[in-house]
């Protein structure tokens, strides 16, 4: 699977389809929820992150600081770390906490 | 930069509001549910047929419209509507000047209406108008911004307008008792009675729903089209209830207003059992059956208020009406969805500094849920059967067993915030290590 190098931001009011984009780099599986209304990135990002039974980690692009994702992460064994992304988005890269022990 | 979820959390809080600010909220409506059902008491050698004026009884439903329902709204939305609207917190200081408005506002209120004290109740109820007015006004300001969400912002929108019919209504019935009535009294309360549980609260929690059910239930929105159907119906219900209130309509403008409503309902409950089917987390536990509950008696209450429009020969029907929209349903539906949101939103304030951040599940106790359920379950019939078969020991009975249960629900929210407040298990502290 493969995708978008940049995924497509949504139109200018801020909303978009209830989709988000996914694809698969060297990093791990990347979803673009940018875009969509609460609640649906937070069901996405989980949706996607129960589908994932190894160490492979998932990378989210997010537009705001997800709150809401951090206590339904801590509850599954998953952790979140923020890394490197442009102006104006937030990156984090998830992984379960037990892959790493 | 790398930080684990708990102390990425950490910085996520500089820009929720301070845990002091919903907890606040949610402790008062905590304390004022378990006054509420003590307050049946003085009043129980009296008809559990309640047909108005003040007294205890009355100021028993204030405790509960204000003091729970209301309360707990305000601690709620103020905290998560920033976060869904993608809105930053503009007036930090606001939320805690309200509430210091609002809290003796509703003791106020609450003890002039018991003691029968007109001026105390007009005070309160003016302190009261202001804190919500500026509530509104906060609220308001959110949703100018908000993107992406129709259904939820139409339904906030009729909520606040709403807000505005059920101030006045409320003081010109507490104007009543001092001998200057804005309005009619009759008219007054049939605009209340409709607009602050139905067109206030009930707007305010159709809408939010549509973000806390998919939330908690882990599924797709609803149909956006069909909540804004919804809307728009009770709309109409509220509009055509106002023109027969206002005798600007026929009396049986009334029963088709209470059918519009049920075509609302009946939309929003669709919605709401598809998100529930079709959510990736099934077993959703006691908090959802009273979710559930509320439903079938938010039906239920539409049903019994035809009854009451079309003059149905029944004993003590309005006061059941009553009871199955203010405890029935809209009590129900706060108390199952407050027991999610208090742990959940501990969690997201518990990871300050680098602390690793409790998961909700474990800062809920699951005991005290089930004895206040039982409690509210076995509550809410004993004073349905009491008001049916016009029997005041059995209103005593109700009063005890429901604050044996708000009891119970104040044993988990201290708990909560003990747990919070507690260091986290050494399995848990390594989820949160900095790396
Ligand atoms: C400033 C806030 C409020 C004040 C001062 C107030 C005041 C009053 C007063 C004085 C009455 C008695 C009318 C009478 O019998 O003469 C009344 C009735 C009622 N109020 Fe309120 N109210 C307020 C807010 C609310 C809210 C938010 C709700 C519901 C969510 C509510 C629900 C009711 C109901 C259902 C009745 C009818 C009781 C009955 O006679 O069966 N009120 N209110």
């Amino acid at each position: 699977m493969s995708g978008p190098a940049k995924a497509d931001p949504g139109p200018a009011d801020g909303s978009r389809g209830a989709q988000a984009a996914r694809w698969v780099d060297a990093d791990g599986v990347h979803i673009d929820v940018r875009g969509l209304a609460a609640p649906a990135p937070l069901v996405a990002i989980l949706a996607l992150v129960a589908t994932i039974r190894d160490a492979t980690a998932v990378i989210v692009h997010h537009e705001r600081d997800p709150k809401m994702l951090y206590p339904e992460l801590a509850e599954i064994g998953w952790k979140a770390e923020r890394i490197d992304a442009p102006p104006g988005e937030v990156r984090l890269k998830l992984t379960a906490v037990a892959a790493e022990s | 930069m790398k930080l684990a979820a708990g102390a990425f959390l950490a910085g996520a809080t500089s820009r929720l509001l301070p845990a002091s600010i919903p907890f606040r909220y949610f402790g008062a409506a905590v304390a004022y549910h378990l006054l509420a059902w003590i307050a049946l008491l003085p009043d129980a050698g009296a008809s559990p047929r309640f047909t108005g004026g003040l007294g205890w009884r009355l100021a028993a439903l204030h405790l509960v419209t204000l003091g729970v329902l209301v309360m707990s709204a305000m601690g709620a939305s103020l905290q998560l509507l920033p976060i869904a609207t993608r809105q930053p917190v503009r007036f930090k200081r606001a939320p805690a000047a309200i509430w210091w408005l609002y809290t003796p506002g509703v003791g106020a209120v609450a003890l002039g209406m018991g003691t029968g004290a007109a001026l105390l109740l007009v005070a309160g109820a003016t302190a009261v108008a202001v804190a919500l007015l500026a509530y509104a006004a906060l609220i308001a300001r959110n949703l100018l911004g908000a993107k992406g969400m129709p259904a939820v912002t139409a339904h906030c929108w009729v909520a606040l307008a709403s807000l505005l019919v059920t101030l006045v209504t409320a003081l010109s019935l507490a104007c009543t008792y001092l001998g200057a009535p804005l309005l009619e009294r009759g008219t007054a309360l049939a605009l209340h009675v409709a607009f602050a549980p139905y067109g206030f609260m009930g707007m305010l929690v159709l809408g939010l729903s549509y973000i806390l059910i998919p939330m908690f239930a882990l599924s797709a929105g609803p149909d956006v089209r069909n909540a804004l159907l919804s809307c728009a119906f009770a709309v109409a219900a509220l509009l055509l209830a106002a023109a027969a209130a206002l005798g600007v309509v026929p009396p049986l403008a009334r029963s088709i207003a209470i059918a519009l409503a049920g075509v609302a309902v009946a939309l929003h409950l669709l919605l709401m059992r598809t998100a529930l089917r079709t959510g990736m987390r099934r077993g959703l536990g006691r908090s959802f059956r009273l979710v559930r509950m509320a439903w079938a008696l938010l039906v239920a209450s539409l049903i019994v208020a035809l009854g009451v429009a079309l003059g149905a020969p029944m004993g003590g029907i309005a006061t059941l009406f009553g009871l199955l929209v203010i405890v029935g349903w809209l009590l129900s539906f706060l108390l199952g969805i407050l027991q999610r949101i208090v742990p959940f939103l501990g969690a997201m304030h518990a990871a300050r500094g680098r602390k690793p951040a409790p998961t909700p599940s474990a800062l809920t106790a699951a005991r005290p849920l089930a004895v206040h359920f039982w409690c509210h379950v076995a509550a809410l019939a004993l004073l349905a059967l009491a008001i049916l078969t016009d029997g005041a020991r059995l209103a005593v009975a109700a009063a005890l067993v429901g604050a044996t249960g708000a009891a119970a629900f104040g044993v988990f929210f201290a708990g909560v915030i003990r747990r919070m407040r507690r260091p986290p298990p050494p399995s848990q502290a390594r989820v949160a290590q900095i790396a």
